[in-house]
């Protein structure tokens, strides 16, 4: 008879540990344990979401006091249980603390560091923002999470992405006109494009920095090369996704490419990106008002190189690849030397090498 | 004309050996050359760490933007000594040309094609003897032409470069781009080309440092320049000191 030997046990006991820790788990993992008694909407709710409720500061302004409840179920944190205690949350019951802001300005800027609590992370990069900088300098009106987000209809800030610059734009008014006629503001609100970017992709959500400093300057061609060197993206709009490293290349680009690897913050004003297309205003090159519009480019050239005649703009290669239409100039010195290289180094370096072969044998037979 | 002793003291006889000098370049010449290699090196090691700018080497070269300043200005100071010497030579050819006095030592000739030819065939073994050269050989003269062509076009494509607004005043705007690609190009040819043929012939072939003292000794010149050596040697003409001996 077959003896069962240990090994074949072992299923078994696999079973039985596996279930011991399937229900030592189940059983003391603390089943969301942080989520705040939170049952006061309801009770709120009784007072507040009646319209006429307000109060006086005593700025004089007025501040509404009304919740619309059909609307904060559409926020994302009310249905997910998140209710008024967890940000008011020294309010707990009636009557309430009295309220010693003086301005509905001071309100917000107090109580927006309730977000801390949940979203740390963003928060604090907030704190090393441009924002943060203009508030640290003494405006007040420097945009704080409750500005761009709302707070009691908290909806997710790119549901639909259109709304980005639109939430920019609240205070940015003149960029975000500016944008709105640009080829990529147009493509966003016209057609919803995916694609286009808005404030954010390129100044970035939470720590937005200063786009004025050299550090931002010199990695602004890898900004707009971050979808325009995108073969994938630039093929759907029929656009080359070479410009980057034809720019990169060339003498603007080299010299940018060094300045950022190696001095980031020396001041130095080789062209990138925006210095010819422009910023906000980025329109189609064959757009008769766009900045690089061929009726246009000594314009733009002359931004930085002053005085200089209609043969300049020949000077300048255009992100296109050498060709003998485009650029026939490069095209007959890149064809030269693509051959006379070649057959020189060849041909000198095969007679060197017979030379030294002769030589060195010459000298060998000598010495024999 | 000049004389050497050849110190062999401890030779048993202790006989003083005479060689003969011939002169080969003038003082002037030999001024040109010194600084035509100056210039050409101090282009080499400021353009070079400017070409390869992502390598540690010319990082270390060009370690700050007040350094690449620097060196853009040494480049520009040398590239103006480097136009001087090259308008001097060319005037000198031109003042020569107009009083016909112009050697043609350095002209190309269909002679240099078949020397060349049959330098080929003694290399490879099929013919035994060197052919016999005159003053200049066709490797020298590969060398002249080579060089004076690739610093034409350095300098022009280096001054389009340089005043590149001027330029496009007069000029198609494409010779910029295409300045910079012949420019950058060219150098490495030619600096190739240097070591590879120049440094070949003159250091490693034979030491020839003819162009630094002005003169080649007789061995040298039977060897290596057969055809002037006895064109020399048996027609010494009066107002040609060269095949004299004197000592």
């Amino acid at each position: 008879m077959l003896k069962l030997s240990p090994i074949h046990k072992l299923p078994g006991i696999f079973l039985v540990v596996g279930f011991i820790i399937l229900i030592s788990l189940l059983k003391f993992t603390p089943t969301q344990a942080s989520e705040p008694e939170q049952q006061t909407e309801e009770y709120c709710l009784s007072c507040h979401s009646n319209p006429d409720l307000k109060l006086t500061l005593t700025s004089g302004e007025e501040l509404s006091l009304y919740i619309n409840s059909d609307e904060l179920q559409t926020s994302v944190h009310s249905p997910n249980g998140i209710e008024c205690e967890a940000c008011h949350t020294n309010i707990t019951t009636y009557p309430h603390p009295a309220i010693n802001y003086q301005t509905r300005r001071e309100l917000t800027r107090v109580y927006y560091s309730t977000c801390q609590k949940c979203h740390p992370d963003n928060y604090s990069r907030t704190l090393d923002s441009m924002h943060a900088q203009a508030a640290t300098a003494g405006n007040l009106n420097a945009p704080v999470c409750t500005d761009c987000h709302g707070s009691h209809y908290i909806h997710p800030p790119s549901e639909p992405r259109t709304l980005i610059p639109a939430t920019c734009g609240n205070c940015h008014t003149q960029e975000f006109t500016i944008y709105q006629s640009s080829v990529h503001g147009n493509a966003l609100t016209q057609e919803s494009n995916p694609d286009v970017p808005v404030c954010t992709t390129c100044h970035g959500v939470h720590n937005i920095h200063d786009p004025r400093t050299q550090q931002f300057r010199v990695a602004e061609p890898d900004l707009c090369a971050s979808c325009h060197a995108n073969q994938e993206m630039m093929a759907k709009y029929g656009l080359s996704a070479d410009v980057y490293s034809l720019y990169s290349i060339s003498w603007h680009g080299v010299d940018v490419s060094v300045y950022q690897a190696r001095w980031p913050t020396v001041q130095h004003n080789s062209a990138i990106c925006t210095d010819c297309h422009g910023i906000h205003n980025i329109l189609k090159p064959d757009d008769p008002n766009s900045s690089v519009n061929r009726k246009n480019l000594l314009v733009t050239c002359q931004k930085c190189h002053p005085g200089v005649g209609p043969n300049w703009i020949g000077a300048w290669t255009g992100h296109y690849k050498v060709s003998l239409q485009r650029t026939p100039f490069l095209f007959y010195v890149d064809s030269f030397y693509s051959i006379f290289t070649p057959v020189i180094l060849w041909i000198f370096g095969i007679y060197i090498a017979l030379q030294f072969i002769r030589f060195m044998a010459d000298r060998v037979r000598r010495s024999l | 004309m000049k004389s050497q002793q050849n110190p062999t003291p401890s030779s048993p006889d202790n006989r003083v050996t005479l060689v003969r000098t011939f002169p080969r370049f003038k003082l002037s010449q030999r001024w040109e050359h010194a600084i035509l290699l100056l210039c050409i090196a101090i282009l080499l090691l400021t353009g070079l760490p400017q070409k390869y700018n992502t390598t540690v080497w010319s990082q270390a070269i060009i370690s700050s933007p007040d350094r690449l300043n620097t060196i853009q200005q040494i480049h520009h100071i040398t590239a103006l000594v480097l136009s001087a010497l090259v308008l001097y030579h060319l005037g000198k050819a031109v003042y020569l040309i107009a009083r016909r006095k112009l050697p043609g030592d350095m002209l190309p000739t269909l002679q240099d094609i078949s020397d060349a030819w049959n330098m080929l065939l003694y290399l490879i073994y099929i013919k035994k003897q060197k052919p016999a050269f005159g003053k200049y050989n066709f490797e020298q003269k590969v060398t002249y032409w080579f060089l004076f062509f690739s610093i034409g076009i350095m300098i022009i494509s280096g001054y389009v470069m340089w005043f590149p607004e001027t330029i496009t005043r007069i000029l198609p705007g494409g010779i910029v781009p295409a300045a910079i690609m012949a420019h950058s190009t060219e150098a490495i040819v030619t600096a190739i080309f240097i070591v590879l043929w120049h440094f070949y012939h003159v250091h490693f072939e034979r030491l020839n440092l003819s162009i630094f003292s002005g003169w080649l000794n007789e061995d040298d010149m039977r060897t290596y320049h057969a055809l002037e050596y006895y064109q020399l040697v048996r027609q010494p003409r009066a107002d040609q000191v060269s095949g004299d001996m004197k000592s």
